[in-house]
């Protein structure tokens, strides 16, 4: 009889539930500009986002379908499924989901929950980002926030290996000489992570601290098989690497200003007494500051500079060509984790606006990024139009120029130039 | 027959103040509910005609003080929620929820004429008018739509930092709500033009309609309140940054 109550009262709670639906299509096509030739690289031909709310909780499920115009085959990526609780003190969030840390737009060295997905880097928001399971809770008292996440696997970046139209050309690491099989990663002897952040404000001021303790993102030589001693095998795998996190938004008059830094702390962890794992340790620090400004007009300025410094590197390594043993310094450290476009420079100043026109039917963002190290930037326009609501086109364009140095980032990514239209419907 | 001229004189200066701070007083202490629940309808049309609606729930408290508000539609705005608290020791708090970057972003109070989402309300419009931050000024008495109205000239301190130089505000004398209002930007043209509709609700009266007409960009924006609640029992602790993450159930 009782267990006749519990259901009636469930299924009542699920029935008087409320469920939300959105999503969106939208067709992309890209295009080079030095020869119009279409570039065959994934997008998100379809969202479909849904929430369940019932009494204190909410149950979300966002999903994408991948499509390639030269496979013609979408792929279903589930890309968040989580449930939230909400008590009065806060939240309690679980399952496969993608975390949102720092204050600065595009830019965060201290949001390194999730990995990112190499293939969607230059979108923003949560599109560059892999959802993971995971557990989170937020507190909430007056002011302050206290939010608490643990990871109980390892994800890593989803790299776009041997894709020819991608502006860097990363091959596959891990491939046996001996075999020519592709090599597993190391394995992770505790692939636990974890992540807390303290956030308050003070005056006008909101500050925030954090602390992640994980594993790198991108992966990196570790060492080489020398058991076989015929053939050498790259040993690829995940350092272990942990960041402390300060971040601060503030108002000065009409300039609103957003910085973050992350200082992080990485070591080769792996250790077998038959091969050779390197030594590895090393200190860097990743920074963001944003300085935006509204005009008259309520059009957005702002300016970011982006900075990446390798404060001190040791070990060992080997350049996987000519097998030489190299010294590891700070100038050939090449870190595992932070935000992607301190990987393309090390200084770096971002310039973006935006502007509305015809009562915001028509909205037109700009966005320049330049390389303060060496010569090279990149230049990216758009113009997104409403044809009615929710339905949009939106045309765009990205240059990028280097120098003669085939080194130059910029100068390998200058056949990656192009324009792209897509048609968007939301729903 | 002197002793009634005084008495009319005395009943006639207690019942219609003759300073514009005393009827501004007066529409300020007017009741008012504790909190007000609304889903509004916003109406955008711009010089052609042409017109974008947007669906916002709204929940405020303390005469608006604090408030909360999520839009419902279009749905490329879908999930968007803004989160306003006054202070009046410090500058206001402003934070808005941004569903495809999964943040909550603080922003700046002080664009106070920066347009709200487009409209033709700025921030300043929809931040409510503390008595002791402008001067008012009585000016000849008019009749909108066959009511008649207190005219007031509402100067704001230059301490506010308004983006209007004054108000021309026309208050209702059964009621005393005002009804009309035009605003003037820094440099005394005409900018704003706006109307207010009431209606009684539990003894209250409560704005059902808003008609804003920016005169020197040639668009208006028309606000429809409906499912209007008064005095529900709104918590403080409703108006807090983990709400906006969250569409409310209807």
């Amino acid at each position: 009889m009782r267990n006749r109550y519990i259901f009636l009262i469930l299924t009542c709670k699920i029935l008087f539930g409320q469920l939300s639906i959105a999503g969106s299509l939208k067709p992309t096509g890209m295009f080079r500009i030095s020869d119009q030739s279409q570039m065959d690289l994934p997008f998100r031909l379809a969202e479909l986002n849904l929430g369940y709310t019932m009494s204190d909780f909410d149950f979300m499920l966002n999903s994408a379908v991948e499509y390639r115009w030269g496979e013609k085959k979408p792929a279903f990526d589930p890309r968040e499924a989580y449930a939230v609780w909400f008590p009065n003190w806060g939240e309690v969030k679980i399952g496969k989901q993608i975390h949102a840390w720092g204050v600065a737009d595009g830019n965060n060295p201290t949001d390194n929950l999730n990995a990112y997905d190499y293939y969607f880097m230059f979108l923003p928001g949560t599109d560059r980002k892999i959802g993971s399971l995971s557990a989170a809770m937020i507190i909430y008292w007056d002011d302050w926030q206290l939010e608490g996440v643990i990871i109980p696997n390892h994800t890593p970046n989803r790299m776009p290996f041997n894709e020819p139209d991608f502006p860097f050309q990363i091959s596959e690491p891990s491939k046996s000489d001996a075999t020519d099989e592709t090599l597993p990663y190391e394995k992770i002897e505790d692939p636990m992570e974890y992540g807390l952040r303290l956030k308050t404000t003070l005056g006008e001021t909101d500050i925030g601290i954090s602390y992640f303790d994980g594993r790198d993102r991108s992966f990196s030589l570790l060492g080489i098989d020398t058991f076989n001693i015929i053939k050498i095998d790259p040993k690829i795998g995940y350092r272990a690497t942990s960041v402390f996190g300060l971040n601060m938004v503030t108002f000065i008059d009409d300039i609103t200003i957003r910085a973050e830094v992350g200082y992080f702390i990485t070591e080769n962890d792996f250790q077998e007494s038959w091969f050779q794992f390197f030594s590895t340790e090393a200190e860097y620090v990743q920074h963001v500051i944003q300085c935006e400004y509204r005009t008259v007009r309520s059009s957005t300025i702002g300016a970011q500079l982006i900075g990446n410094h390798v404060l001190n590197a040791v070990g060992q390594t080997v350049d996987l060509v000519t097998m030489d043993s190299t010294t590891l310094n700070a100038d050939n450290f090449i870190p595992g984790m932070g935000t992607p476009f301190a990987m393309i420079s090390d200084r770096s100043l971002s310039i973006v606006g935006s502007e509305t026109f015809f009562d915001e039917n028509l909205e037109l963002n700009y966005n320049v990024l330049v390389n303060l190290e060496e010569k090279g930037h990149m230049t990216g326009f758009s113009a997104k139009y409403s044809v009615m609501d929710n339905l949009f086109i939106e045309g765009s364009v990205s240059y990028f120029k280097g120098d003669d140095n085939p080194e130059n980032r910029f100068k390998q990514l200058e056949d990656f130039s192009h324009f792209q239209l897509q048609l968007a419907y939301s729903f | 027959m002197i002793k009634t001229i005084f008495l009319l004189t005395i009943i006639f200066s207690t019942t219609y103040p003759q300073d514009g701070i005393a009827i501004a007083k007066m529409v300020d202490e007017r009741k008012a509910p504790q909190d007000i629940v609304s889903k509004t309808t916003m109406l955008l049309t711009n010089s052609k005609g042409k017109t974008r609606t947007s669906t916002i729930l709204s929940k405020s408290i303390n005469n608006g003080s604090k408030q909360i508000l999520w839009f419902l539609n279009p749905a490329d705005d879908k999930g968007v929620a803004f989160l306003k608290i006054e202070h009046d020791d410090k500058a206001d708090e402003m934070r808005m929820w941004l569903p495809a970057f999964k943040k909550v972003r603080r922003i700046s109070s002080s664009k106070k004429g920066d347009s709200f989402m487009g409209s033709d309300l700025s921030f300043e419009d929809m931040t409510s008018r503390t008595l002791e931050e402008n001067k008012y000024k009585r000016l000849e008495d008019d009749t909108v739509d066959g009511k008649e109205c207190f005219v007031l000239e509402v100067v704001p301190n230059a301490e506010i930092k308004s983006t209007y130089s004054k108000h021309i505000t026309w208050v209702e004398k059964e009621t005393l709500i005002a009804i009309k209002e035009e605003s003037y930007d820094l440099g005394g043209n005409l900018r704003k033009k706006k109307m207010f509709l009431f209606e009684s609700l539990s003894g209250y009266n409560v704005i059902s309609n808003i008609f804003v007409e920016d005169i020197q960009k040639n668009h208006s924006t028309k606000l429809t309140m409906g499912d209007i609640k008064v005095d529900s029992g709104l918590d403080e602790s409703l108006f807090q940054e983990k709400n906006l993450k969250r569409l409310p159930r209807n």
